[in-house]
């Protein structure tokens, strides 16, 4: 999307992204002392493994949101894929297929929904927000509908969740004998191949071609079409993937469970400082706002506001978020 | 030499999809719900499908004027207009129908001054100010009525019978349609698409596009008041979360009337049809029994059709130029 | 004397954007019924001058007068008599031609004619500035990039203006079109108007301009009058040395190329439905141009050599080492076959704006030099970039910098040194020299040439004819979509060119009129 431009380096990169990084930290900071002033037991040790861990689901959905942003478009069916990976799971797990196998298909079904996704929207282009949102809508409602078939409970799936994965998930989790919950290790680990990936791979540098100038990218035989593809395959993929542990932290199906995490993960890469321009920003960054976010809720939590008031709370700090890093340039120096 | 009658058409072209598809579902519905074509069925039919309707031409003049500006706070937006009515305006015995009427004229257009404000002066895309916009007023809407109670105004609740035709839901829905299409003849309007088409061509050329993207919001924060008055006519009573559905079903609406979601391309009457389309699938779906996943069924259905029309639609506007 | 109502004046204007000081303490004096030049190379800061008479861009400091009053937007400029014809070509392509004509002249709440004048009103002013018809319901996305410039330009001149700027207007045109032009613009300054030439095409500017400003690194250098408006003069005030015709080391002539030579053949290749097909010839070293008027078929020629898609009939392939032929049918076959293509409009083809200098120039040989997945070290890469940076003079401040952070020209320079340290065996270009300024041109054309004789071919297109004069060994020359006749080096004029462009008929501007263009 960010095509046009010519000339001038006006405001297109807003901050310089050093500088971007930084705001999101003192803006941790600013969180946590204000965290540990208010709320009692904020920093009470369940309190902060509990915060680890949300922001581990909450850093895994964002990955994809991120690469879709750098291209310049969102992903609206994250909720919906989560949701869905959430109930088909279970409802696998209720038919007895082994456990492996269940993962394997609901991972694969993620990536295939990621797929579609991407060619939808390649063709589209600046409708891809919408588009995403009609596929999110179209998978969740099939996958009620076959979690339904022979089942009363339309929406959630009760049943047995293997001990290994309520393991991963869990609070009380530990890995190797370190008191930190496996999920939030297999999130930095993967963490940090993207990061490398995106930063020092001719095909992470290619993202960056594309989001900055689709058009030139072609010229120089970067597959604009594979790229917008693998963006939201890996969204697809990782939104199964926190949908499957989210199953293992709740113990029981619920298509719900994604919801939060449409406006959250967008606000993740918003307020951490990628541009949803396209070219501009990385999952460094988005890491940053997801830990802002986390940080925020249990703040919000601890001071007793309602989950319909947190929601609104994040409404309001989007738009100066966004007002810092990612103000479209002044029409003038456009011209 | 060249064909006159093309180019005028080629601007509307937009229309084909949605006619069609109008005329696919009409027949579909003759056959599955002849009820339908009743007086009463007509009568219930205009009550469901005005909010709708106004609801997706209030999406419409803020697509119209560009950057991709696509309203996604419009179904809590009219959540809150219905909430604050039963609660602020019913219970304290205020509800006389110009109180109602100075009510949600100002709770719509003054959101979507703010909006505007926003997004001209602080220079966010529309995309993420309408969304934060959607996040902030469902919560918002939930503190003022935590569950669905209250009543309509008393002046209302007849409204909602939908036993004639000649309601007064349909004499609203007239009234708002034409001023849309005199609204669609003016000067101003022409500034809002060129603003749509091309902002920084207009800008450059003297088009006054400031004053042009708060006109198309403050006719979009009219068109979704009279969309919550009608709903409120429609279920009788305030829900804080309800009305948020119609956001998704607004902008399939949209698309699939054609409007280019890219700006100054389409119009008001795609919009219309759109509605009509999305109502009738609904309705037909209906007519099938699907038990307990028939909620499941309109949701996947809304999807689909909500991608197909897209791809329809971009089709339909596929610019010319070469890669 | 007249005084500053009837004037445009500029006092000691300034203009910053981040990095780059556009404009320093810049004054300058445009009198009504005068066609006043504004030149100078890339960079020079002429557009951001044009723009702040337009009232698009406000300066730092310093006063800018338009019959007395200063313009605060574009809507302002518009009350005050201003027409801007701008750089870019500026339509709304969703919408039909008549709308785009008449952008800005109804204002909110008023329309300043109805449809029907409207439509009537286009359809007269664009037959009488293009000469053909054109229904003013076209949407405009269907209509060719000259057609659009046109409607721009139709546009500027509608209302009559008190000072029109034209801002490189003449760019998508070709040399017919030009010629109109000047015609109009003539017009427009006998009935009193100021107009504001904003070029860096000097033989067109000697042909119209009455008075020149010359503008470096954003400041006035002087100002020619009359006479002394040539090219020696300009380009003397434009660079800092003197760079004349004579200076030039006179290029070594055409050599004979021997057939076996071939580098790259079009057989039997047409670029069009019902067009003559026709062969097509490149050998080591040679320097072939492309031209014609407008829309006659010389882009899809070149497009079709660099592979970008295929001729419409016919095939093209490159000599194979083992003599076999490979053909380039798309633009993964042309890459690997050692073809490179650079178009001239940089900002939507080549660069990356949010990426830096550095990375604008190495990303292509990433993928190739480190795989898929491989780690990224810069440093074979840094020696090659350091290589190109001299070899074309490009002026970076650091490698890290932002790309935008440079002028157009040397963006532009950044492109072509990318395409040559790919070592490709043929150079295709479209239009290379778009928005450059004359010297970084010349450099490039000498690059160009150097490139052929060690052994490269390079096949090039532009529509201004002095590009061929000194640089190409012959000329193609397009009509109807076919070659309609190649002029060799040795039988250049500017005669020549016109007549095969024009079919030996008389060209509604005689050669003579069009004097300026660099004859060796």
């Amino acid at each position: 999307m960010a095509t046009d431009l010519s000339g001038r380096s006006g405001e297109m990169g807003g901050i310089a992204l050093s500088r971007r990084v930084l705001l999101g930290i003192a803006l941790l900071v600013v969180l946590i002392a204000a965290g540990y002033v208010l709320v009692p037991g904020f920093a009470s040790y369940t309190n902060i493994r509990s915060m680890l861990l949300l922001a581990a689901f909450l850093g895994l959905a964002s990955i994809g949101q991120t690469l879709c942003a750098l291209l310049g478009s969102i992903d609206m069916s994250i909720p919906y894929v989560i949701g869905s990976a959430n109930i088909i799971l279970a409802g696998l797990f209720n038919w007895g297929v082994p456990p492996i196998l269940a993962c394997l298909i609901v991972l694969i079904g993620g990536i295939v929904i990621g797929v579609i996704n991407g060619v939808l929207s390649f063709r589209l282009q600046g409708q891809a927000l919408i588009m995403t949102l009609g596929v999110g809508f179209a998978v969740v409602g099939a996958s009620q509908i076959l979690t339904s078939i022979g089942s009363v409970y339309a929406g959630n799936v009760l049943g047995e969740v293997p001990e290994w994965l309520r393991d991963v998930s869990s609070i009380a989790g530990t890995t190797f004998g370190l008191p930190i919950p496996s999920i939030v290790l297999i999130w930095i680990a993967i963490a940090v191949i993207i990061i490398a990936i995106m930063a020092k791979t001719p095909f992470g540098r290619g993202f960056y071609a594309v989001g900055g100038n689709r058009r030139a990218a072609a010229r120089i035989l970067i597959s604009e079409f594979r790229t917008w593809t693998i963006a939201y395959a890996i969204s697809g993929a990782m939104s199964a993937i926190t949908g499957m542990t989210l199953l293992g932290f709740s113990g029981g199906g619920f298509v719900g469970v994604g919801d939060p995490y449409l406006f959250t993960t967008l606000a993740a890469v918003v307020i951490g400082g990628t541009s949803l321009l396209g070219g501009w920003g990385g999952y460094g960054s988005t890491i940053v706002g997801t830990l802002v976010l986390i940080i925020l809720t249990s703040l919000l939590v601890g001071l007793g506001l309602s989950y319909a008031m947190q929601q609104a709370v994040f409404g309001l700090l989007i738009v100066p978020m966004v007002a810092l890093y990612a103000r479209t340039p002044n029409l003038r120096d456009q011209i | 030499m060249k064909n006159d009658f093309r180019p005028r058409f080629e601007r509307h072209q937009h229309l084909v999809a949605p006619i069609f598809l109008i005329a696919v579902l009409l027949l579909v519905a003759m056959v599955r719900a002849p009820q339908l074509f009743t007086i009463d069925g007509i009568g219930g039919a205009i009550i469901v499908v005005t909010p709708l309707i106004l609801a997706t031409l209030a999406l419409t003049p803020i697509v119209l004027v560009g950057r991709g500006g696509v309203d996604l706070s419009v179904g809590p937006l009219l959540g809150f207009i219905n909430v604050g009515l039963v609660k602020w305006l019913v219970e304290t015995g205020h509800a006389s129908p110009i109180t109602v009427v100075a009510y949600i004229v100002s709770a719509g257009v003054l959101y979507q001054v703010l909006i505007a404000t926003i997004i001209i002066y602080v220079r966010i895309s529309p995309i993420i100010v309408t969304l934060s916009g959607y996040l902030v007023l469902s919560g918002v809407n939930l503190v003022i009525l935590d569950r669905p109670s209250g009543v309509a105004p008393e002046w209302m609740q007849s409204w909602g019978s939908g036993t004639s035709i000649l309601s007064p839901v349909f004499f609203i829905l007239i009234a708002m349609v034409t001023f849309w299409f005199v609204f669609s003849r003016t000067s101003f309007y022409q500034q809002i698409l060129l603003t749509g088409a091309n902002e920084r061509m207009a800008f450059a050329n003297g088009v006054n596009t400031v004053a042009a993207r708060f006109g198309a919001h403050v006719v979009a924060g009219l068109f979704t008041a009279t969309a919550a008055l009608t709903y409120t006519a429609l279920i009788g009573s305030g829900d804080p979360t309800q009305g948020n559905t119609y956001t998704l079903a607004a902008i399939t609406a949209l698309v699939l009337g054609g409007t280019s979601l890219a700006g100054g391309s389409g119009g008001g009457l795609g919009s219309i049809l759109g509605a009509i389309c999305i109502y009738l699938i609904s309705y037909i779906l209906s007519t099938y029994n699907f038990g307990t996943v028939a909620g499941f069924v309109t949701q996947m259905s809304t999807g689909v059709i909500l991608v197909v029309s897209l791809l329809v639609n971009n089709l339909m506007n596929r610019r010319v130029r070469a890669l | 004397m007249s005084d500053a109502k009837d004037k445009v004046l500029a006092r000691g204007i300034c203009k910053r954007f981040d990095e780059t000081i556009a404009l320093r303490d810049c004054s300058l004096e445009i009198n009504p019924g005068e066609v006043h030049a504004i030149v100078g190379e890339n960079g020079s800061g002429k557009s951001t001058l044009a723009k702040v008479f337009s009232g698009v861009v406000l300066p730092d400091s310093g006063t800018v007068s338009i019959f007395g009053e200063t313009p605060r937007n574009p809507m302002h400029a518009r009350a005050l008599g201003v027409a801007t014809i701008f750089q870019e070509v500026l339509v709304a392509e969703t919408l039909p031609v008549v709308d785009n004509i008449f952008a800005g002249t109804d204002d909110l709440w008023n329309r300043s004619r109805t449809r029907a004048e409207a439509r009537d009103q286009s359809r007269n002013l664009l037959k009488q500035f293009t000469g053909t018809e054109i229904n003013p319901d076209t949407l405009v996305q269907n209509l060719p990039l000259s057609v659009q410039q046109w409607i721009v330009i139709v546009r500027g001149m509608l209302a009559s203006p008190r000072l029109l700027i034209l801002d490189e207007s003449s760019a998508a045109l070709d040399l017919d079109a030009t010629g109109r032009l000047h015609v109009e613009i003539r017009k427009r300054r006998d009935a009193g108007c100021c107009v504001v030439i904003v070029t860096h095409r000097i033989a067109e500017l000697i042909h119209v301009a009455d008075r020149a400003t010359v503008l470096r690194d954003g400041a006035v250098v002087g100002e020619l009058v009359g006479v002394n408006i040539n090219e020696s003069n300009l380009l003397g005030m434009m660079s800092a040395k003197h760079v004349t015709l004579k200076d030039k080391a006179k290029p070594p002539p055409a050599t004979e190329h021997p057939a076996s030579d071939v580098l790259l053949s079009a057989r039997d290749i047409s670029v069009g439905s019902s067009a003559r097909p026709f062969d097509f010839y490149l050998h080591a070293g040679e320097v072939v141009g492309a031209t014609g008027l407008d829309g006659q078929g010389q882009v899809d020629f070149l497009h079709a050599v660099a592979g970008l898609h295929p001729p419409f009939t016919g095939s093209i392939s490159v000599a194979g080492h083992d003599d076999v032929p490979k053909p380039v049918r798309d633009p993964s076959e042309a890459a690997a076959n050692g073809i490179a293509y650079i178009s001239g409009d940089r900002a939507h083809d080549g660069i990356f704006p949010n990426l830096s200098i550095f990375e604008n120039f190495a990303l292509p040989f990433y993928r190739s030099t480190f795989g898929e997945f491989g780690w990224i070290d810069p440093r074979p890469l840094e020696r090659a970039f350091a290589k190109e940076i001299q070899r074309l003079s490009i002026k970076v401040g650091r490698a890290s910098n932002g790309i935008t952070s440079l002028s157009g020209g040397n963006q532009q320079k950044v492109l072509i040194g990318r395409v040559l340290a790919a070592s490709p065996n043929i150079f295709i270009l479209d239009d290379p020299a778009r928005g450059v300024d004359v010297r970084t041109k010349r450099e490039l054309y000498a690059h160009l040439k150097e490139f052929a004789e060690r052994g490269g071919a390079v096949v090039y297109l532009s529509s201004e004819i002095e590009e061929f004069f000194d640089f190409a060994d012959r000329v193609l020359v397009f009509r109807n979509m076919t070659l309609f006749r190649t002029v060799l080096s040795a039988n250049f004029s500017e005669h020549a060119l016109l007549a095969a462009m024009f079919g030996d008929l008389q060209p509604s501007i005689s050669p003579s009129k069009m004097q300026g263009a660099i004859v060796t």
